[in-house]
């Protein structure tokens, strides 16, 4: 049996009771993997019982809602059977999992935790914030995880005296810091007026970029290692036709 | 804002320095601008591979001194410029608040006097902390024969310190830098040292270098072997409590008769860290480490040329063996060991577990068994075979991945 559900905590764990005694169950929130020869069944999300089962599974690891909440941030197409996998062996165990390194769906389930968590460090250092007319501070980025909401507080923390909005372009939403309140907000576009000196400080930076640089000792794979093009589009030291 | 040709000039001269690393501390944000980030971080990479984590720059490129192997030497024919104290703050803020960087790694030619050069270097952090506010990562070097007073002030604005050593022995340095001498740098890292410990122990409030000292040593201008080099490392860490010794591999760029006419090259700066890891984070003394004619192997990892001297104490049981003897398994870094730990707490490991645990087996296969099976080769000589068959070229370098890295050893700063 196919089960698809939207992608939201309540619909997996209503779509986790219908499918944990199913051995041949294939849980997706997307819409790619549609199948004629499987039967299909599109999950309503269902609050009570969705409510139901994750007291139980509390009980079982009092951690374990973080590692769905991270499981269902990635981007990655195997996520829902990584975090169907995950939570069935949960079940099964009756403790927690997240250190039998020798199952492999504790590895996969790890490892795609990791993923997003990485994504969320290196972007505490990929964001690019331009400065606009107002002061405010205004980031678009492209991550492939939902981590904008994640990014704020480590933003926040140190920037406590500079509105900021961090925009997901990809899915047309914005994490926002008014100064003193956060929110998410849908966002499909964003139309910045930038301040006078914005594009002197954005010429500087590339100076120092270039002049760090040691020409001699060219290493681009291991910079796109370490900084994947992907990630380039936002980040003015990169985004320039030249390099 | 300062100009273009000036931070260009600026940041020529100071790239050459190894260290970029924003780790170590926890400084809060307590209004005003930024925070420390314990983790460090990266905030874009350059196309030699090199992380950007802190606006590395400095104050000034105009020496009295002549280091034989620097750039910004006082007989040299390049361009001088000075930065003011706000250029440099403001710079911090505007590149900070963006997100460009994580803080700032201030440096300075001997400019005048050791004094003089010390004294706009406080000058500089001091108006960075207090009336722009920032909170962001500091990282100062030091200039050797500056009175005390002013170093520990200074010290007292910023995260890390560090001075530079150089080279691994006086004799050396008397040669190549003939205005220093070892104890103009070993002094203030002494003194700092030890200002950190009382400041400690009396649990004074605010911060005293958090992220503690490093220093840089370049490999190769001179004749030392690297037993020495590693020796020399290791009573850093054990008596100066240091956070990190870089290696910067020589490379000739500047000419002089005293300097050696062929560069050191990648795999000894390699090995040396290599090894250095070693000793900071897998429980190896250098007596250990280093072979008998006292320089590591260039054909084995330490930790591997050490095995391969210790084979009578392999293989090692893996669902057994404690933490400190799996750390000393070729193959098996700190991750593994951990994985390796946690993971047979629950069941009995094979070599299949191991796989599916992505532990690497590649070498640490011939030093290990799993629930008793040994899947290595059976003797030392089929073992030393394999372990560098397909190594002929140098292993790449995770961090200073090649000779050029060297040129760190031309550093303008102190």
């Amino acid at each position: 049996m196919i089960y698809f559900y939207d992608g939201s905590k309540t619909a997996f764990l209503t779509a986790f009771v219908l499918a944990f005694r199913d051995g041949q169950a294939v849980l997706s929130s997307r819409g790619c993997q549609l199948s004629l020869a499987q039967e299909t069944v599109f999950v309503t999300p269902e609050p009570e019982r969705a409510k139901k089962a994750e007291q139980r599974l509390l009980k079982i690891d009092p951690d374990c809602m973080n590692d769905l909440s991270t499981l269902l941030r990635s981007g990655d197409q195997d996520r829902d059977m990584v975090a169907l996998n995950y939570f069935k062996l949960l079940v099964k165990e009756g403790r927690p999992v997240r250190k039998m390194f020798a199952e492999e769906c504790v590895t996969a389930a790890m490892e795609c935790i990791r993923r997003v968590t990485f994504e969320i460090h290196r972007f505490h250092g990929f964001v690019r914030f331009m400065e606009s007319a107002s002061g405010a501070l205004y980031a678009p980025i492209s991550p492939d995880n939902d981590i904008c909401d994640l990014l704020v507080p480590h933003f926040r923390a140190r920037l406590p005296e500079y509105p900021f909005v961090i925009h997901d372009v990809g899915r047309k939403k914005a994490a926002v810091y008014d100064g003193s309140h956060v929110f998410l907000a849908p966002l499909e576009r964003a139309e910045v007026l930038l301040s006078s000196d914005e594009k002197a400080w954005q010429a500087l930076w590339k100076n120092y970029y270039d002049s760090v640089n040691i020409p001699s000792r060219e290493r681009l794979r291991q910079m796109r290692g370490y900084m994947p093009v992907r990630y380039w589009k936002f980040m003015p030291e990169r985004s320039r036709p030249t390099l | 804002m300062i100009s273009e040709e000036k931070l260009h000039i600026l940041t020529e001269s100071a790239k050459y320095d190894v260290s970029c690393s924003s780790s170590g501390s926890k400084r809060r944000n307590e209004g005003g601008i930024g925070n420390g980030y314990v983790a460090g971080c990266c905030h874009s990479f350059t196309p030699d591979g090199r992380c950007i984590s802190l606006l590395k720059i400095l104050l000034s490129n105009d020496c009295i001194f002549r280091c034989k192997y620097c750039m910004s030497r006082a007989d040299a024919d390049v361009p001088r410029m000075t930065a003011t104290p706000d250029e440099i703050c403001e710079l911090v803020i505007d590149f900070y608040k963006r997100n460009y960087i994580e803080g700032l790694f201030l440096s300075s030619a001997v400019v005048r006097s050791p004094d003089f050069a010390m004294e706009q270097l406080l000058l500089t952090v001091k108006k960075l902390r207090t009336e722009y506010r920032f909170q962001g990562y500091i990282h100062l070097k030091g200039i050797p024969y500056a009175d005390e007073g002013l170093v520990r002030e200074a010290a007292s604005y910023a995260d890390r310190m560090s001075y530079n050593i150089e080279l691994p022995t006086e004799t050396s340095l008397k040669l190549l830098a003939p205005q220093k001498s070892k104890e103009s740098l070993l002094r203030p890292m002494r003194q700092l040292s030890r200002e950190k410990l009382v400041f400690r122990e009396e649990k004074r409030k605010g911060r005293f270098l958090p992220a503690g000292q490093t220093t840089q040593m370049i490999v190769g201008a001179s004749p030392e072997p690297d037993g020495q080099i590693l020796r020399l490392t290791q009573s850093l860490y054990r008596s100066l409590g240091l956070k990190r010794v870089y290696y910067s591999s020589y490379v000739p760029v500047v000419h002089d008769s005293l300097l050696p006419e062929k560069p050191a090259g990648e795999l000894r700066e390699h090995r040396l860290y290599q090894a250095d890891w070693l000793l900071r984070f897998y429980g190896f003394t250098a007596e250990e480490i280093v072979g008998e004619d006292g320089n590591l192997s260039a054909e084995f990892d330490p930790k591997c040329a050490w095995a391969l001297r210790n084979l009578q104490l392999f293989p090692v049981e893996v669902n057994t063996a404690p933490l400190e003897t799996l750390l000393r398994v070729p193959g098996i870094g700190a991750r593994s060991a951990y994985k390796i730990i946690e993971a047979r707490k629950y069941r009995n490991l094979t070599f299949e577990s191991l796989a599916k645990m992505r532990v690497v087996l590649k070498r640490a296969r011939h030093f290990i068994t799993a629930s008793g099976k040994f899947c290595g080769a059976e003797n030392e000589k089929i073992v030393r075979g394999l372990l560098t068959a397909g190594d002929a070229a140098p292993v790449q370098l995770s961090l200073f991945p090649d000779f050029e890295t060297a040129r760190s050893a031309l550093t303008g700063e102190l």
